[in-house]
């Protein structure tokens, strides 16, 4: 069975997941069906504890379905998936590197292999674009949380990927730094042509970011709905939420999402 | 009028020096010695020089048997750390080695090795390769699995994800294990140069002992205990500059 849209760039195909430890078997995801264009921006919503990051994993390739198929670009995702770049809910950053040096950390590898001159150039760059510049050489340590996501972005954004996977990227931020995350998002994904699949929690975050909404419901996962966003692009995130459009999909959305939200709060 | 602490510790020193010399002069020097005595003590020491060679043997011996446990403790400690059943297999046995006490393996290295500097190094890398042993497995279970994972997304190999993640995030518990070592690793130089040497402070220790030269024995001590602090405070600072992203991200 070989349904999946010609050209999607990811593609999963009756995907699910169970991990079993001691004799017990606790299932992650439900099997579901999900294809993403190139280019597209796809957000997935749902309460905590239904799956989404599980998706994420599939598709960068750090684990293996337990059933079904998950595809890249045409071809199963067997191993990590080099071609994306994970922005993990966590920072991940190295504690013992400095912002340059964390940031400039994939360009260090033998597959990306890059200059050192050439390297320096494309850090200062990145370091300026999520306006980290004055603090190359502070350790992540010294950093607040929003600088610390940033560091993040540009540590993986640095190496081009394709595709961009990003699990509650402003999930720690306050409201005001996370408009201005969400805006640096829109810019970047539109300048650079890049597909991004992110896993949220907040409603209005997903629909203000995405072409595409997923609605999770509680645990196990499975898809609930799949929304269009039709707002015209490029959006203006910081006005966006008091536009007459917004509002209605978001009563919409959130009529689904609430159902599932406190059906994940009851157990 | 505000005093630093420093004044009052001299104070404090000098009062317990003075009341040294009062107690000597009081009871008799024959057990309590004096400072005036073992002033002129290592003086004389200084002064002839035999007392370098006992001092440089002992800190050889020791730094010698530092490299070796540490290099080895690491090793096995990575090695340990990254493979389950392995270490499922060999941890209880470690354990049970562990808890004898391992300067009680002395006698049987002198056996082996001779009664010369090779038993003293082997006996302090034992010491120090359990204690490092034990911290850098602990460092390898720390290590962040997520921060694994993002390396391999981005295309990391094995050999360097090891190399820019899963070392330097041990470090710390390395680094915390050498400390620890340290002061046992002059322990078990000393203690075995006790035993049978023909150099080090050990022995001018155990000789001392058997001339009942009890100002000779403070002397070592003193000896000892200076070196024994410099190297504390060596290993503070290694640790501090190795760790620099540490202090400062407190």
């Amino acid at each position: 069975m070989s349904d999946s849209h010609p050209g999607a760039m990811i593609s999963l195909r009756d995907a699910g997941k169970q991990f079993s430890s001691r004799g017990m078997t606790l299932r992650a995801l439900e099997p579901l069906s999900l294809d993403v264009a190139p280019r597209e921006l796809v957000a997935i919503v749902g309460p905590s504890g239904c799956g989404k990051s599980t998706i994420l994993n599939l598709i960068a390739g750090l684990l293996c379905p337990s059933e079904g198929t998950v595809q890249y670009d045409g071809s199963e995702v067997t191993r990590p998936n080099v071609r994306v770049g994970y922005m993990t809910q966590k920072d991940t950053l190295l504690p013992w590197r400095n912002v340059r040096d964390n940031v400039g950390l994939a360009l260090e590898l033998k597959i990306r292999r890059t200059s050192r001159g050439a390297a320096a150039s494309r850090i200062a760059e990145m370091i300026d674009l999520v306006g980290l510049k004055g603090f190359e050489r502070h350790y992540p340590g010294e950093l607040s949380g929003g600088m610390r996501k940033r560091a993040a972005l540009a540590r993986t954004l640095i190496y081009e990927p394709e595709t961009l996977l990003m699990d509650e990227p402003f999930g720690a931020l306050d409201a005001q730094l996370r408009l201005l995350m969400m805006d640096q998002l829109q810019r970047l994904t539109q300048a650079r042509r890049i597909t991004v699949v992110f896993v949220t929690h907040d409603l209005g975050e997903a629909i203000a970011l995405a072409d595409r909404v997923v609605i999770m419901s509680a645990r196990p996962g499975r898809i609930r709905r799949i929304r269009d966003v039709p707002l015209p692009r490029p959006r203006d995130i910081f006005r966006l939420r008091f536009t007459a459009e917004f509002a209605r999909l978001y009563e919409e959305l959130w009529d689904e999402l609430k159902d599932e939200v406190a059906k994940g709060t009851d157990n | 009028m505000q005093r630093s602490p420093l004044v009052w510790q001299i104070a404090f020193g000098v009062g317990l020096l003075v009341a040294w010399q009062a107690c000597g002069a009081t009871f008799g020097v024959a057990w309590i010695s004096s400072p005036a005595l073992v002033a002129k003590k290592l003086a004389g020491w200084l002064m002839d020089g035999a007392i370098y060679v006992h001092t440089m043997t002992t800190l050889v011996e020791m730094l010698a048997g530092l490299m070796l446990g540490l290099v080895l403790g690491v090793v096995c400690g990575l090695l340990l750390g990254m493979s389950r059943l392995v270490a499922m297999i060999i941890r209880p046995i470690v354990f049970a080695v562990y808890s004898v006490p391992l300067v009680s393996l002395a006698p049987l290295l002198l056996m082996i090795f001779g009664i010369d500097m090779l038993p003293k190094i082997v006996l302090v890398a034992t010491v120090v390769f359990f204690l490092v042993l034990f911290n850098t497995m602990k460092g390898v279970e720390m290590v962040d699995p997520d921060m694994i994972d993002v390396l391999n997304v981005m295309g990391a190999e094995w050999h360097e994800s090891f190399r820019k993640v899963l070392l330097p995030g041990c470090m710390v518990w390395i680094l915390s294990g050498v400390k620890i070592a340290l002061p046992y690793a002059l322990v078990a130089a000393t203690v075995g140069e006790m035993m049978a040497a023909r150099r080090g402070l050990g022995l001018v220790l155990s000789e001392s002992g058997q001339k009942f030269d009890v100002t000779a024995i403070y002397a070592v001590l003193l000896i000892l205990t200076a070196l024994g602090l410099l190297i504390a405070e060596t290993g503070t600072r290694l640790e501090g500059s190795l760790l620099r992203w540490r202090r400062k991200s407190q």
